[in-house]
């Protein structure tokens, strides 16, 4: 079982990195995924929002609704611990 | 960029994370986790995500490790592998 | 040679991910296939995060005084990529979430079976 695993995981880090061949070299400043949307947050964001810090304007203020689902997930975690970890009394002690 | 202190903290981290899943006890290995964590902060933090590193070096290593000692405490530190 | 040096990042943070994979379906014990997601959540991290570094003398994401009211063009190669970063934000405190429930099951699971280990609970169950 250990041995097909680690076949498994060797095959699978044997594909990936076939797939870093068509990959833009490490650092490219000319790569797409630094060409596309990126340059509109750097040269808009003192006008935009009047923030210096463009991961802070870009967290709070273009993508105010992705932090608004991420602190649902937090919300639906934490009630999901609350739930599992609380010690039921009464009839069904055995359950946990 | 300072060539060989990257090429030292991606050495680290590799070593971290394979100690890590090797380690026979539970508590050292999520030790371990800990140590990882704080290396990859490093690595962020040298790669200019200096927001990215400030939180994974308070939620990630801090809570993180918080959470799994915690875990451990309450269940057990033996492990078959 | 100039090929290695281009993408032997790429292969590191593959062999972390490999690493977090091995331990996530070889391993028995509940809390080692936890700590093996943890790492395969934080090599996929690295490698967004070394999408956003760009060679050549590009600084932090944050504007300096005189781009911020100078008034004159902003130069897009002089900073780092800000937007990688804000969506590693997200999913860093999303792993954490993760981790909690997931700990929250095995803590369960020793409740009920006494045992962390994935053979003897299944021997358990049956």
């Amino acid at each position: 079982m250990k041995t097909l695993s680690l076949i498994v995981s060797i095959i699978v880090g044997a594909f990936l990195m076939y797939g870093t061949i068509d990959m833009p070299a490490w650092g490219d400043p000319d790569s797409p995924a630094s060409t596309h949307v990126s340059p509109y947050y750097i040269t808009h964001t003192e006008v935009d929002t009047a923030t210096p810090n463009m991961v802070t304007s870009v967290l709070a203020d273009y993508r105010g609704y992705d932090t608004l689902g991420e602190t649902t997930v937090i919300f639906t975690a934490g009630m999901a611990c609350i739930l599992l970890l609380r010690r039921r009394g009464g009839r069904n002690k055995d359950r946990g | 960029m300072n060539i060989p202190f990257d090429i030292i903290l991606q050495l680290f981290v590799v070593i971290c994370a394979v100690a890590a899943i090797t380690v026979r006890d539970l508590l050292s290995a999520v030790m371990i986790l800990g140590a990882y964590s704080f290396f990859m902060c490093l690595m962020w933090a040298q790669l200019g995500a200096v927001d990215v590193a400030f939180t994974e070096a308070s939620v990630s290593a801090g809570i993180g490790t918080i959470l799994l000692v915690a875990a451990v405490l309450k269940t057990t530190r033996r492990t078959k592998d | 040679m100039d090929f290695i040096i281009a993408k032997y990042n790429y292969w590191i943070y593959i062999t972390l991910m490999m690493i977090g994979f091995y331990a996530m379906i070889a391993k028995t014990n509940l809390i080692k296939k936890i700590i093996g997601m943890n790492i395969f959540q934080t090599a996929i991290i690295l490698f967004f995060v070394s999408i956003s570094y760009k060679r050549g003398g590009a600084t932090l994401p944050i504007l300096t005084d005189a781009d911020a009211h100078g008034g004159h063009v902003i130069d897009v190669a002089q900073y780092l990529n800000p937007l990688p970063h804000v969506l590693m934000l997200t999913a860093i405190v999303v792993s954490i979430a993760t981790l909690g429930v997931a700990l929250a099951i095995a803590i369960m699971m020793y409740r009920k079976y006494h045992t962390l280990e994935e053979d003897e609970i299944l021997k358990a169950i049956k």
